[in-house]
């Protein structure tokens, strides 16, 4: 493969890392929090495409608008799943929790196939995300630059919230212990609504982000990116939120130089990837920065 | 004869030495006492036993074998049995099939007789069950046969559990706290009961207890640890008086002080 | 209640579903058959779901995977030669598979002894994990599988999928295997090993510490239930006549832990009554998504609506009443019995305490 090849295939392994870094990130704080696999959230990624499309063509909204209304309606989303479908179940077996969470993703996809329909839709994208950079012989759409900035970015902030403000302390004190949280007068519902506000916010960004780099938008889109986002994070090591940056990273220049070394296998690209997390599971369950948490006996 | 040797093992998660140097000679037939503030290193040395933790340095022998690296299922097949410090029954099982259960590991139709229900297991099965209602009736459980293990009392539960180990048929019984939570009264019913199914069914028993009426009126010698060390062990009269022994327990008993 | 009682009944209600289910076969139509059908392998997929996690406590979701296996395997025993040859049109079908032509009841055995191995080979590594890591892996493993089912054309004929199979699947074959899986699973769930299973979900530690050989218990019950997924795979086939890999995709085994939940772990009476309940709601809400006209106005075709309100119960039923429908009660002739004194005791002292 030339250098050209391999410098372009890097830099969309990149780009597809950071989308699924920015997802990966929702599931991972959920997990520490919560200890619950979120199946709902990559649901949550596929309304904000949705949101920002009628947002733009039905209201009519500028483009900028629409997408911060579609960012702040899909928190609101990923905020109410928690309300009505985890928080009844928080004192019930972890499965039950499961449970509901592959229920609201059925639901909320199904919900989509019903009100949007399953016909591909196309998100408007202004002039800036359709430009394309050339160095040398290598072609980057705005979006990969886009993408990385922003949610390296968002990281940052991120991680200057979980560790330099106190929600961000009673976070972290939750992902230890709750029954103590909750002794410490520490606000547990408020916090837990406040992580999937900001997780959904950043599935948000990396739907929209996603939506302008394949503008065909369906409501099964969410299905395949959710589970290689929660991959992601299994491989940087559940709720650890550098790690899922690292996870989403790692997976997304896994998968495309999968792709590009062995074009023959394409078609099983998804599988690599959950070979990949079988094989994290049963080698280094705790993923790349995860720590080991052994149970009492 | 020699039952149980623990022959200088220490226990380390990572950085941290729970147990160190911890050496041990059970003979048939005694009742062994292993006393010690919390935290001292008492239920990892009994994990380490029952193969839950692999200690780190040295090796454990039973009868001679070296079960070191043997594991949980199997050191019940070779006849250790114990009881849990934070107690774990099958609470959404029946009363019954707790102590069942514990005969299974015994069990010697396969698994195609009994989902068919050829005679060899369903013979067997009445044994167990016959064998388990003698050991309910031990404890006064027999009443409560059919209803959920969760649902118990919590000294009733305690008791259930005791008699779950002893369905394995085991040589050597390691209780752990098997008194927590119990009144006096309560108490001087279970140093009975130890002492009453140690002769019937020819135990040895290692207890780790806090209360010290139940060790020292039952326990033939005892151990203390402190921090993961043995720090002192003797016949309780010799422990009473040890200064060691009461400097670490700043709890203990003006009685015995 | 005595026993001897107890086996009488239970051959007569055989005796009598047996009736049932040949007035059925010969007197309904094409579409009520179907759903019937569909029932009873469901009830064969719930149950054979429910001895791993109700029972076993092994959060599994990679059903549809053996499902997968059972129904290619099927399919690919049951085709004559020359017509096999006939719809691989990506890539020629390979050896042996073209030569191989055998009756319906041994690809169904072979069916389930695949998906048995298959089960094997993933369950041995795998059974380790916990929880939800569990569900993942499976889930992954499920997905693998019906990957590569779409990547071999040469044995599957790749995403087109195997169409034109004998509809051999009928009322007798379907709920004959229900009712040898339900035989086959209480069997093992009255047993000491079941006890032994029950043991290693309520809590592993113990049953492990009491002689609970916790690898060989878990691959075992993993192994029988995805041999019974694996023949209800192959059911399945012989029923809808064509299958692809988008058949198996994780709504199905979705659908299978539906009924699980609805008819509650560990609870096998639950899993029979839900397995046609959720059939028979699928089929009456059909028309709901086709559109009503009723004159006045009209309700236009809404697809997908099924599903919605499918997880919408499914959330309802975890969030209230998470033991399921039945709460977890078993079906038994004493119970029955008893239900029944109690029901006619009530009446009578009513009466004479006036």
């Amino acid at each position: 493969m030339s250098l050209n090849l391999l410098l372009q295939n890097i830099a969309n392994g990149f780009s597809l890392g950071s989308l699924y870094a920015l997802i990966a990130i929702g599931y991972t704080m959920v997990y520490g929090i919560l200890r619950l696999i979120n199946f709902a959230h990559g649901e949550i990624f596929m309304l904000a495409p949705y949101f920002l499309y009628f947002g733009f063509l039905m209201f009519h909204l500028p483009w900028w608008l629409s997408v911060l209304v579609a960012i702040i309606l899909t928190a609101l989303t990923g905020m109410l799943t928690e309300r009505v479908a985890y928080r009844p179940l928080r004192d019930a077996p972890r499965i039950s929790a499961l449970i509901s969470a592959i229920g609201v993703s059925f639901f909320l996809q199904n919900l989509a196939i019903v009100l949007f329909s399953g016909v591909p839709k196309s998100v408007h994208r202004p002039e800036f995300f359709r430009t394309l950079f050339q160095f040398g012989e290598i072609r980057i759409q705005s979006t990969l630059i886009a993408s990385v900035i922003i949610s390296a970015l968002f990281l940052s902030i991120l991680l200057y919230i979980i560790y330099k403000t106190k929600t961000g302390l009673a976070m972290r004190a939750i992902s230890t212990d709750i029954e103590t949280s909750r002794l410490m007068a520490i606000d547990v519902n408020k916090t837990i609504s406040i992580t999937f506000i900001i997780g959904s916010a950043l599935a948000a960004i990396g739907g929209i982000l996603w939506a302008l780099r394949f503008p065909q938008i369906v409501p099964t889109m969410g299905l395949i990116p959710g589970l290689k986002a929660f991959i992601a994070a299994v491989v940087g090591g559940i709720g650890n939120i550098s790690g899922a940056m690292l996870g989403g990273f790692i997976l997304g220049m896994a998968e495309i130089l999968f792709v590009a070394f062995f074009p023959e296998l394409s078609g099983y690209r998804d599988a690599f990837i959950f070979l990949i997390l079988i094989l994290i599971l049963l080698f280094k369950p705790d993923g790349i920065l995860g720590k080991n948490v052994q149970e009492k006996v | 004869m020699e039952l149980l040797n623990m022959d200088n093992v220490t226990m380390k998660f990572g950085g941290l030495t729970a147990v160190n140097n911890f050496r041990i000679k059970i003979n048939t037939g005694e009742l062994i006492g292993l006393i010690g503030p919390n935290g001292a290193g008492k239920t990892t040395v009994f994990n380490m036993i029952t193969g839950i933790y692999k200690p780190t340095v040295n090796k454990i022998y039973f009868q001679g074998q070296d079960i070191t690296e043997v594991k949980p299922d199997k050191i019940a097949k070779v006849g250790i049995a114990r009881t849990f410090q934070n107690m774990r029954l099958m609470n959404n099982l029946k009363v019954i099939d707790n102590v069942m259960i514990g005969f299974h590991l015994h069990l010697k139709s396969n698994l195609l007789s009994a989902i068919l229900k050829l005679p060899g297991y369903t013979k067997e099965e009445e044994e167990i069950y016959n064998n388990s209602m003698e050991l309910l009736k031990k404890v006064d459980l027999e009443k409560y046969e059919n209803e959920k293990a969760g649902g118990l009392p919590y000294g009733q539960q305690r008791k259930l559990e005791i008699i779950r180990a002893l369905a394995t048929k085991p040589k050597l019984l390691l209780l752990d706290e098997p008194a927590a939570g119990m009144n006096p009264q309560e108490t001087r019913e279970l140093m009975d009961f130890i002492q009453q199914i140690q002769d019937e069914f020819e135990l040895t028993v290692f207890l780790i207890e806090h209360d010290m009426k139940v060790v020292m009126g039952i326990c033939k010698r005892i151990l203390v640890m402190d921090y993961g060390v043995i720090i002192a062990e003797g016949k309780p009269k010799e422990i009473q008086d040890n200064p060691e022994v009461i400097k670490a327990y700043l709890g203990v008993d003006s009685d015995y002080a | 209640m005595k026993k001897q009682h107890e086996k009488y009944l239970t051959i007569i209600s055989i005796i009598i579903l047996g009736i049932v289910v040949y007035l059925a076969q010969n007197y309904l139509d094409a579409y009520k058959l179907r759903i019937l059908n569909l029932g009873a392998i469901y009830v064969t997929l719930g149950v054979s779901l429910n001895l791993i996690y109700g029972f076993t406590g092994q959060f599994s979701l990679g059903h549809a995977g053996f499902m997968a296996i059972g129904a290619y395997t099927t399919a690919l025993l049951v085709l004559p030669p020359y017509y096999k040859e006939i719809i691989f049109i990506i890539e020629p079908l390979v050896w042996p598979f073209t030569v191989l032509h055998t009756p319906f009841i041994f690809a169904l055995l072979c069916s389930g002894f695949f998906a048995a191995i298959a089960a094997l080979l993933i369950g041995l590594p795998v059974l380790r994990l916990k929880g939800d890591y569990l569900g993942i892996a499976t889930l992954g493993f499920a997905e693998i599988i019906r990957i590569i089912a779409n990547n071999i054309p040469q044995i599957t004929n790749g995403a087109l999928g195997i169409k034109g199979i004998p509809e051999f699947t009928n009322l007798w074959w379907s709920v004959g295997v229900a009712l040898f899986t339900i035989y086959i699973i209480k069997g093992l769930i009255q047993s000491s090993y079941g006890r032994a299973l029950m043991a290693i979900r309520d809590n592993e530690i113990a049953a492990e510490v009491i002689g609970v050989n916790l690898t060989y218990h878990k691959v075992m019950s993993f192994t029988i239930g995805a041999f019974f997924a694996g023949v209800a795979g192959g059911l399945f086939a012989c029923l809808l006549t064509t299958i692809d890999p988008k058949a198996f995709m994780f709504v199905m085994t979705f659908n299978i832990l539906i009924v699980v939940v609805l008819g509650g772990f560990g609870s096998i009476t639950g899993t029979v009554i839900a397995a046609f309940l959720f059939n028979f709601f699928l089929e009456y809400l059909r028309p709901v998504e086709d559109g009503l006209d009723l004159g006045i106005f009209s309700i236009p075709k809404i697809p997908g609506l099924r599903m919605v309100t499918f997880s919408a119960l499914l959330l309802i039923i975890i969030l209230y009443k998470q033991k399921g429908l039945l709460g977890g009660v078993e079906f038994s002739w004493q119970g029955l019995f008893q239900f029944f004194n109690r029901f006619f005791n009530k009446k009578s002292s009513e009466g004479s305490a006036k």
